[in-house]
């Protein structure tokens, strides 16, 4: 039966190569180097050169050198808050943008998306020059008179990773927080008032609860975002904004040790799965719309 | 300014869509404790009256009062109306106890009460063991009663449904019209159903009030508008009819002649004062229902036409027979006959006689 509606020919490879396509090349260009990241990380490196026997020595230092484990805590610690404050942020902007109509709500939306397409050093020196010390914000601060001397809470710190990166990273908060407000259907609004319920009522009892598989998977995004940035720690970071990309970093620069840049990559890999696994758990259980 | 026994009065309420008018200057009132359905073809401006009166939207015209007072102003959450909305609208992620107990719960009421309340509206539309589950997990019909349910336990003056069957299959929703009915019947909630399936309107409202175009065309019991029509479209819109154009005689006491090109036929316009005030010499239709037509060459009350049968179909319980008048060939004619064991023995290209009783005929202003 099928035959008389498969095309004849070559055609009919087409979606054989199609599938190929679609599985080789994650495999090829993702899983693979993840995995060759995952063996190089039971190498180890003496007098720099890489020793090819398995030894389980790079996982141990991390977990054992006093250095390693508050860093990497800190950093989990600092992306946690960027996504909670990217989503507290981003909540208002998306749910003003559902109540808009028409062409305006898609300008915005695309307004908001614009930052997007911008180079992201770019922007992370945009936002340097706002809170250096002779920076916009400390000007702003002190032509209010709020303070009578420049501020350091904010230049090259870790106050400064934390602000940088909710300020870059809100336009991917937003997008899916929009996208689940917009899918609930006017109905069950409108329900709610029929069923009594005042705008606040049904805002805390229908819209929040069912917008929160957007925003928890609007949260792991931002997280798995910001804890695998290392530029911009870097950029604005200074001496004490020391984050976990950043050692990972060195290690495979300055360090010139591979083999341990390659196990705390594998477990910044494992933080960064469970952190999409624990935002599409809540999607799936709570997504009950119709 | 309250009339006694009559909950909302509509009052030239219009709605225009731009420059579009979706209702037009509609009166009506709903009776304290009346089933009264609103019917008429998509289109046709009804869902929109339900709208208005639930407060989704705005009247462009005229006033909706509630015991003579214009709510106009009143924000959806404070009417004392519930709805039970075309796709249920039930919440996703609360569980049928939650959704049924919502109304309650936004008022503030104490959790024994609700709980109470809550169980007793589940046991009420026959769902009592199901409220822990969640809405994706019940049948169409379980939904359907949880909305129910979720409308009936605010005790609202009046509840409205937006063609809430429209969704199930149809043993279903001929089993859950008879349900609906009878938990109407039990609490005595005056009910306001919105739907464009006749059968689905007759068989259970007190009153119907058909719609077509934004305008109202008739309000009745379903027993009125099926057998004295008030207009032409009501007359087309329940089933087959037939339907005779001609001109207005005098009337004749409860009676009244109308000259077709099949001859004169003599209709009854007891209870159509308006019917009867029609003007003499005007254009109207002799309408009678097919099953009211009876076929035979004995001597029958009324009228009689000569037909030549063109067509006898079995339709199981009944037969309808089809034919041309024999003064007027274009003129066809239905009757609708009980089918019998025996077959019938009529057959196509015979000449028979309708007769139909004066007081099945009646006449719709053309």
């Amino acid at each position: 039966m099928s035959e008389s509606i498969a095309p004849a020919g070559p055609n009919r490879l087409t979606p054989w190569l199609a599938s190929f396509a679609a599985f080789v090349v994650p495999f090829g260009f993702v899983l693979a180097p993840m995995a060759l990241f995952l063996v190089y990380s039971f190498f180890s490196v003496d007098h720099g050169s890489i020793v090819f026997s398995p030894t389980l020595s790079n996982y141990i230092r991390f977990f054992t050198d006093p250095v390693f484990l508050p860093i990497f805590w800190r950093t989990c610690l600092l992306c946690f808050t960027v996504a909670l404050l990217c989503v507290l942020f981003a909540f208002p902007v998306a749910y003003f943008l559902t109540t808009l109509r028409g062409r305006s709500r898609y300008m915005l939306l695309v307004l908001l998306l614009v930052p997007l397409l911008m180079s992201y050093v770019i922007k992370i020196y945009a936002v340097r020059s706002i809170l250096g010390g002779n920076g916009m914000l400390n000007r702003a601060l002190l032509a209010t008179g709020l303070i009578d001397k420049p501020s350091m809470l904010f230049v090259f710190n870790l106050n400064a990773v934390l602000l940088t990166l909710t300020v870059l990273l809100i336009p991917f908060a937003v997008l899916p927080i929009f996208l689940s407000l917009e899918r609930i259907p006017k109905a069950l609004r409108h329900a709610s008032a029929d069923l009594g319920a005042t705008n606040a009522q049904t805002f805390w009892r229908v819209t929040v609860p069912l917008s929160l598989p957007g925003t928890l998977s609007a949260m792991s995004f931002v997280f798995v975002l910001a804890i695998g940035d290392f530029l911009t720690p870097q950029m604005v970071g200074g001496q004490s904004g020391f984050t976990f990309g950043r050692i990972i970093y060195s290690q495979f620069g300055t360090a010139f040790n591979w083999p341990f840049g390659a196990a705390l990559s594998v477990i910044l890999a494992a933080v960064v799965i469970l952190a999409i696994r624990l935002g599409g758990r809540v999607e799936s259980s709570r997504g009950r719309i119709q | 300014m309250t009339e006694a026994g009559i909950l909302l009065k509509l009052r030239s309420v219009s709605k225009n869509y731009g420059a579009t008018a979706i209702l037009h200057e509609i009166d009506l009132d709903v009776h304290d404790g009346e089933f009264i359905t609103i019917l008429g073809p998509s289109g046709s401006g009804k869902t929109t009256i339900l709208r208005l009166i639930g407060g989704f939207t705005q009247p462009s015209g005229g006033q909706i009062l509630l015991d003579g007072g214009d709510i106009a102003a009143m924000p959806i959450n404070r009417r004392p109306f519930n709805t039970v909305f075309q796709d249920y609208a039930l919440f996703p992620h609360l569980t049928v106890e939650a959704n049924v107990g919502y109304g309650l719960a936004v008022r503030g009421t104490p959790r024994a009460e609700t709980a109470k309340r809550v169980a007793d509206a589940l046991e009420l539309v026959q769902l009592g063991p199901l409220g822990k589950r969640f809405p994706a997990q019940l049948s169409g019909g379980q939904r359907q009663r949880v909305a129910l349910a979720r409308a009936i336990i605010c005790r609202p003056r009046l509840i409205l449904l937006d063609e809430p069957l429209a969704a199930l299959d149809v043993e279903l929703r001929r089993h859950m019209q008879t349900f609906l009915k009878s938990i109407q019947t039990e609490i005595r909630t005056t009910f306001l159903f919105v739907t464009h399936d006749q059968e689905e309107a007759i068989a259970m409202a007190d009153r119907i009030c058909v719609m077509s175009a934004g305008r109202i065309e008739q309000i009745g019991s379903p027993h009125e508008v099926y057998y004295r029509p008030g207009t032409e479209f009501v007359a087309k819109f329940f089933g087959e009819n037939n339907l005779v154009p001609g001109t207005l005689g005098p009337v004749d006491g409860a009676t009244r002649a109308i000259d077709t090109a099949i001859g004169r036929l003599v209709c009854a316009v007891d209870g159509q004062p308006q019917i009867a005030a029609l003007p003499a010499g005007g254009p109207a239709l002799a309408v009678f229902r097919p099953e009211a037509v009876g076929i035979g060459n004995g001597a029958g009350e009324g009228n009689r036409i000569a037909a030549r049968i063109e067509q006898v179909a079995f339709g199981g319980a009944s037969t309808m027979v089809n034919a041309a008048a024999l003064d007027q060939p274009q003129q066809v004619l239905k009757a609708r006959l009980q089918s019998r064991p025996d077959g019938t023995a009529l057959s196509q290209g015979e000449t028979v006689a309708f007769t139909v009783p004066t007081s099945a005929c009646r006449l719709v202003p053309a």
